[in-house]
């Protein structure tokens, strides 16, 4: 089901998400030395999307799911680099905000094609939501469950 | 002097920093209590909107200040708001004095946005590699980075001439769009969505839209919505700069779809 050419294809476009993630850190201004972690956290993102996508899940359900695992990445990285989450989140959330969706909206709502945009306009509305919807749910978990938070190190008996 | 030494100014001015830069509430809201007790105000109390700051505080026993800042929404700049989280983790640890602490914020104050062909570059960077993610091809994503490296200056200039928001976005997006079916014209590039797409990726309110729910689901519901309609108003605003464009292109090409 999963042949070598599609796991290079894989590799591949992680590789130019974790570019565009960068990208947008610089945009956004984000710390030089947490470019890194923004990288990784966008390419993870857009990873679990692929993925999900190619299960069949759907662009609502596989940006569901990597809303939330881009999430539990940024909040591991925030504690880990003492940082806040709005950092990583913020740089790594672009590869599935619904930027196509938009474009597809606003084209068939100006070619007349109604039925079309307002289909588009739901499926972004739907992507939007069950993006806020993952997001949200990771970040109102309770912080032990992260590695590198206090907590978590004190649970584990080492010192904080 | 007085008033710049005081402790409830500082922590009122590193809450503004924060929004400014465009953190969500409930951090400044933190932030600024934190900075307050670590420095042992007797009394202090604030409640942050995403555009305004109210705070009423009581400090030296009679000392009783109370004040509202009205609180424009900037450019985000994710370094000012690590560096004020820093900060204030050094403050709650008491290694610093109130005019330290001072010294520090102006100089967080004052740390440049990234210069405009460096910005560039990096748009121009986004453009592209949104633009293959989202099933271009080579040519695609080359059409999306002379969009992208002519967007950037684009929304500098706007910001320098002081353009509203609305009229930005609109405006940037008609002219992604343009570009990309210029660029098309010339042979470079295969499918104009694939460009456009990418090219717009700029403008999409990513940003806007994080912080508002990250507000919801913090309970700062007020701020959330504030957010999530400006989220929804830029995304109307790009749908129609782009809509527009591409109509007008339809009908001076011969009517048919693209």
């Amino acid at each position: 089901m999963i042949s070598l050419s599609l796991l290079l294809n894989w590799t591949f476009q992680a590789a130019v998400a974790f570019v565009a993630t960068i990208a947008f850190a610089v945009t956004f201004h984000a710390p030089r030395k947490e470019y890194l972690f923004t990288g990784i956290t966008g390419s993870i993102g857009w990873l679990v999307y692929l993925i999900c996508m190619h299960f069949g899940a759907g662009t609502v359900a596989s940006s569901f799911f990597a809303a939330v695992t881009l999430t539990w990445f940024s909040r591991m990285f925030s504690f880990c680099r003492k940082e806040p989450v709005t950092v990583f989140l913020i740089c790594g959330i672009f590869p599935i905000v619904p930027g196509a969706g938009i474009y597809y909206t606003g084209y068939h709502f100006f070619m007349g094609e109604n039925a079309l945009a307002l289909s588009k306009g739901l499926e972004t509305i739907k992507i939007a939501i069950f993006m806020a919807l993952g997001m949200g749910i990771v970040l109102s978990l309770p912080s032990f469950l992260f590695p590198f938070s206090r907590q978590h190190r004190k649970q584990k008996g080492g010192r904080s | 002097m007085k008033q710049k030494s005081s402790i409830l100014e500082l922590s009122f001015a590193m809450g503004e920093t924060l929004l400014r830069n465009g953190a969500e509430i409930s951090r400044v809201q933190e932030t600024m209590e934190r900075v307050a007790s670590s420095f042992h105000t007797e009394e202090f109390n604030v409640y942050v909107l995403s555009n305004a700051i109210f705070a009423n505080g009581i400090e030296d026993g009679v000392q009783h200040t109370t004040q509202l800042r009205h609180i424009p929404a900037t450019a985000i700049h994710l370094g000012r708001i690590s560096a004020v989280n820093q900060l204030s983790r050094e403050i709650a640890q008491g290694q610093h004095t109130v005019e330290e602490a001072f010294d520090i914020l102006k100089k967080i104050q004052d740390s440049p946005f990234s210069p405009l062909p460096l910005a560039t570059a990096a748009c121009a960077a986004g453009c592209a590699c949104f633009s293959y993610l989202f099933g271009g091809s080579w040519l695609d994503a080359l059409a999306a980075l002379c969009c992208g490296a002519l967007l950037e200056p684009y929304l500098y200039l706007t910001k320098k001439h002081q353009l509203s928001k609305f009229l930005t976005n609109l405006s940037a997006s008609a002219l992604a769009a343009l570009c990309a079916f210029l660029f098309l014209r010339i042979g470079l590039g295969e499918n104009l969505d694939k460009i456009i797409i990418g090219s717009i990726i700029r403008l999409v309110p990513g940003v806007a839209l994080t912080t508002s729910i990250r507000d919801f689901f913090n309970g700062d519901y007020l701020s959330g919505t504030i957010r999530m309609i400006d989220a929804i108003l830029v995304g109307g605003c790009i749908a129609v700069g782009v809509g527009v464009v591409v109509r007008l292109i339809s009908f001076m090409t011969g009517g048919g779809p693209l």
